[in-house]
């Protein structure tokens, strides 16, 4: 078997890399003194490909809202019991999580790292999955459905993509809604499981202190389908110019608007290395615009529209990319018409050079911190990988990001067409 | 098992002054922190103002004179982070002064990021900007409106919420019962230059922990030392230990009613256990079997078993010994979640604890203990909780103290865990 090895010398890591006749890739960066070994099973699969046609087909597939989560709920049980268990056995903490692109099984351990990897790629290629146990999750999700139901950060999330986005999927909860749920069968379930579980469409991390030819020898064992499968097809809705609307807002028991703001961005099929470009610069800008160094983000603190809570990020995939920004305000529309008088008027005198210099620096030095963490490590990783780069790259990125190439984009993205808000309330009388 | 690392290692380097110096060597991570605490009794009278002192230091000192200014500076510390925060442990309240910057071996040049970052520290926390010999007025009318909101906003986070309130509930009219960040009422009392006295006792004369923690070196070390030195500190106060028995009383029983999807049960305990005594060690084994994690019989039944909540945990108070089980339900299901909860700790009682659950939970505690060690921040609080506890644990010694819990100490133990509240925080229709 052949194993590729990267140095990235400025950051003093390395990057093992094998690559299986299935297509799938797998990856090892190990992180020498750590007792974390933290062990990552991915597949290219999340809440929003809920309409596909998939290989060997020539007709579209339509799932339930929420499916992807509940398959990765699902994939614990095996017939000899749940996994869960056995991981408990060595003392491992299994996890997994699903987003919008895709799903996680993962584990971290400090001891008896072989056994628990050999159980993480034999459960994720063998799923046990019965009508029985499918209906006793649902009171289990319901209940996951309902705590989010009941938490406003998320909700004023989940509302501004509704306000980005007419039809796409990304509007929709990544555990879908107690009615959607409630179609969800074996059979569907399976038929996701075998369109999107296929190496070819997968990756193996590990990161910690382990011994990377072994660790990828396993991989090299474990992995039993050696076929490539042809392409899956996933549709989306056709993309619209513009968003659905520019304000939404809900009631809850807060005591204090919550609110989250934003621009839809519009894509040029951004992939790979361009994709973590466009990504870099725009959270630079965001840092230029609102960060806890601009006059903007000072004035608002201290007039008292803003507080610490205050954040922003972007988020950028094939299909969909928005920037959002947001926190608690006891007036949100204030929060926003000084938020865009100010991209106005930045529009009109330029970009500050130095600033740009500043920040580039700072990202770049919180960008190493991160290293410091085999979760994080992973997290950046996976979504990099699906997108066709390394997190690695990143680091390249701060060296190709250009002043020119940051005022191009800030004219683009802070696009006020493109720009929406979504506000949490207090209810009356709470 | 390898314990030999230098993270074990966490020295008391030097001590004057009430101010005692932490040094933990470890050169795996890429960053290295510095952490000043400031520790006070937990009381009414000094809770608020304790709270409000940190969130008015971080607005400005003499050399950067505003936030803004503190944001730019940290940016050019190649993106050096700086936090504080106010926490309760037991009946302790604790300031936290934090900063971290990259190792300067990442930055590229000839920097010197620890000792620039440990005079801003010291800096934001000795010399703050002053207009006529007191707190800026705006800054601090600006702080306490902040204040006010944070204290307003604990209700937005149900599941937290839920688990605070029980707390409180249970130890009425204990220092416990006072929230960390203090009360709107007293809030409302506290005059400028009241604050102004209290800060400067809080520089006086609470006691203070410094840990210095990544790869330092001696001579940055001293150079440290000699300026917390310099400091002007006498009549160093002598902090309580918290009462832990209280008598038996019946059980008490809390509705709090807000507009929520979820049902929140959470139910308190008297552990009757402080953590310097013997039986603390089988406690926590206990508490792991009952609820701390995958494994415990909490998850198991209320959730795999029965669908009835998606979380279900238990957790200690250690310093002031608790114990608080809490879940997420649907609202009609409460009284059966309420009782297969309690049947939960009745079993243990009954000795009914399965070699998996006794296995599984010394393997997890295992596991917790090991992974502290990747994490800068994990291996500061455990030895901070140390001290506060009065006990000399290594991660080793308690890791070999919990593996010797026997089964029978385990239902000793339970048995002296006694019921006190039970509270339900549920819909307004109810």
């Amino acid at each position: 078997m052949e194993i590729k090895k990267i140095n990235y010398s400025k950051v003093n890591e390395e990057l093992y890399i094998y690559e299986h006749e299935s297509g799938l890739k797998a990856f090892v960066i190990p992180k020498k003194g750590y007792s974390k070994k933290h062990a990552s099973f991915a597949t290219y699969y999340g809440s929003i490909n809920n309409r596909f046609i998939a290989p060997y087909e020539d007709y579209e597939t339509s799932v339930p809202d929420g499916i992807a989560h509940f398959l990765e709920h699902k994939l614990f049980e095996q017939k000899d019991g749940s996994v869960m268990d056995k991981y408990s056995m060595t003392g491992a903490s299994p996890n997994a999580y699903t987003s919008f692109t895709h799903t996680v099984y993962l584990f971290s351990c400090t001891d008896k790292f072989d056994e628990n990897f050999d159980m993480l790629l034999d459960y994720v290629q063998n799923p046990y999955i019965t009508e029985e146990s499918v209906e006793k999750e649902k009171g289990i999700i319901a209940q996951e459905i309902r705590m989010y139901d009941d938490d406003p950060n998320w909700r004023a999330f989940f509302n501004l993509l509704g306000a980005f986005y007419k039809e796409h999927p990304v509007r929709i909860d990544i555990a879908g809604t107690v009615e959607s749920i409630s179609k969800i069968n074996k059979s569907n379930l399976m038929k996701c499981y075998d369109t999107f579980y296929h190496p070819s469409n997968m990756v193996i991390l590990v990161v910690g202190d382990v011994d990377p030819e072994k660790t990828l020898k396993k991989v090299a064992e474990g992995i039993k389908t050696t076929e490539h499968k042809p392409e899956i097809k996933r549709i989306f809705p056709k993309s619209h110019k513009g968003i659905n609307k520019n304000y939404v807002e809900q009631n809850l028991s807060v005591s204090i608007p919550i609110f989250q703001m934003g621009f839809k961005d519009e894509l040029n099929g951004e992939k790979g290395f361009d994709s973590l470009k466009r990504e870099i610069v725009v959270k630079l800008l965001l840092e230029m615009i609102v960060g806890r160094s601009s006059s903007l983000y000072n004035e608002l603190y201290e007039e008292g529209l803003i507080n610490s809570s205050f954040d922003s990020d972007y988020t950028i995939e094939e299909d969909y990319a928005f920037s959002m920004f947001g926190g608690e305000s006891i007036d949100p529309l204030k929060v926003k018409s000084k938020i865009l008088n100010e991209i106005k008027s930045i529009k009109e005198k330029g970009l500050d050079k130095k600033s740009f210099d500043r920040i580039k620096n700072s990202m770049k030095g919180r960008f190493i911190k991160q290293l410091n963490s085999v979760e994080k490590i992973s997290h950046l990783f996976i979504p990099a990988y699906f997108k066709g780069a390394t997190m690695f790259d990143y680091f390249d990125v701060y060296d190709k990001i250009t002043f020119e190439y940051a005022s191009e984009v800030f004219l683009k993205h802070f696009d006020e067409e493109n720009f929406a808000l979504s506000v949490i309330k207090p209810i009356k009388g709470d | 098992m390898d314990f030999i690392s230098s993270e074990e290692k966490v020295d008391l380097i030097d001590s004057f002054n009430g101010i005692e110096v932490y040094r933990v060597a470890v050169e795996k991570f890429k960053t290295n922190s510095i952490n000043i605490f400031f520790l006070d009794n937990l009381s009414k009278e000094n809770a608020t103002k304790n709270a409000l002192i940190p969130a008015v230091l971080r607005r400005g000192t003499g050399k950067h004179k505003s936030f803004r200014e503190i944001a730019l500076y940290l940016e050019e510390l190649y993106g050096a982070s700086f936090d504080c925060a106010v926490s309760k442990k037991g009946e302790y309240q604790i300031m936290q002064y934090y900063i971290d910057h990259v190792s300067d071996r990442y930055t590229g040049t000839d920097t010197n990021l620890f000792d620039d970052c440990f005079n801003l520290l010291l800096e934001i926390i000795t010399e703050p900007l002053l207009e006529n010999g007191t707190f800026r007025k705006d800054y601090l009318d600006q702080e306490k409106d902040n204040l006010k909101k944070i204290i307003e906003a604990r209700m937005n986070d149900k599941v937290q919420y839920a688990v605070e309130r029980c707390f409180e509930e249970m130890c009425k009219g204990e220092p416990f019962e006072i929230y960390e960040n203090g009360s709107i009422e007293d809030l409302n009392k506290i005059q400028e230059a009241d604050l102004f006295n209290h800060y400067k006792y809080i520089l006086e004369s609470l006691p203070m922990k410094v840990f210095i923690s990544g790869d330092t070196d001696d001579n940055k070390i001293q150079s440290a030392i000699t300026k917390l030195k310099k400091l002007k500190r006498s009549n160093i106060k002598d902090l309580s230990q918290p009462v832990i028995s209280k008598p038996k009383r019946d059980i008490n029983y809390v509705t709090e009613k807000l507009d929520v999807s979820q049902g929140k049960l959470s139910i308190g305990f008297r552990t009757n256990t402080a953590p310097d005594e013997k039986d603390y060690y089988s406690l926590v084994v206990f508490n792991s079997i009952l609820g701390g994690g995958i494994h415990s019989k909490l998850f198991q039944n209320v959730r795999e078993k029965e669908s009835l909540a998606y979380y279900a945990f238990s957790r200690l108070e250690k310093f002031k010994g608790l114990m608080m089980i809490s879940c997420g339900i649907e609202i009609n299901q409460k009284d059966k979640a309420k009782d297969l909860i309690l049947k939960q700790v009745e079993d243990i009682r009954q000795g009914n604890i399965s070699d998996y659950e006794y296995d599984s939970s010394i393997k997890s505690i295992k596991t917790g203990l090991e992974s502290l060690k990747d994490s800068q921040l994990a291996i500061v609080d455990f030895y901070l909780s140390q001290k506060i506890s009065n006990t000399r644990d290594t991660l080793k010694s308690l890791y070999e103290k919990f593996e010797a819990v026997t089964r029978d100490e385990i239902v000793e133990v339970a048995k002296k865990v006694e019921l006190d509240t039970i509270y339900f925080l549920t819909s307004e229709n109810q």
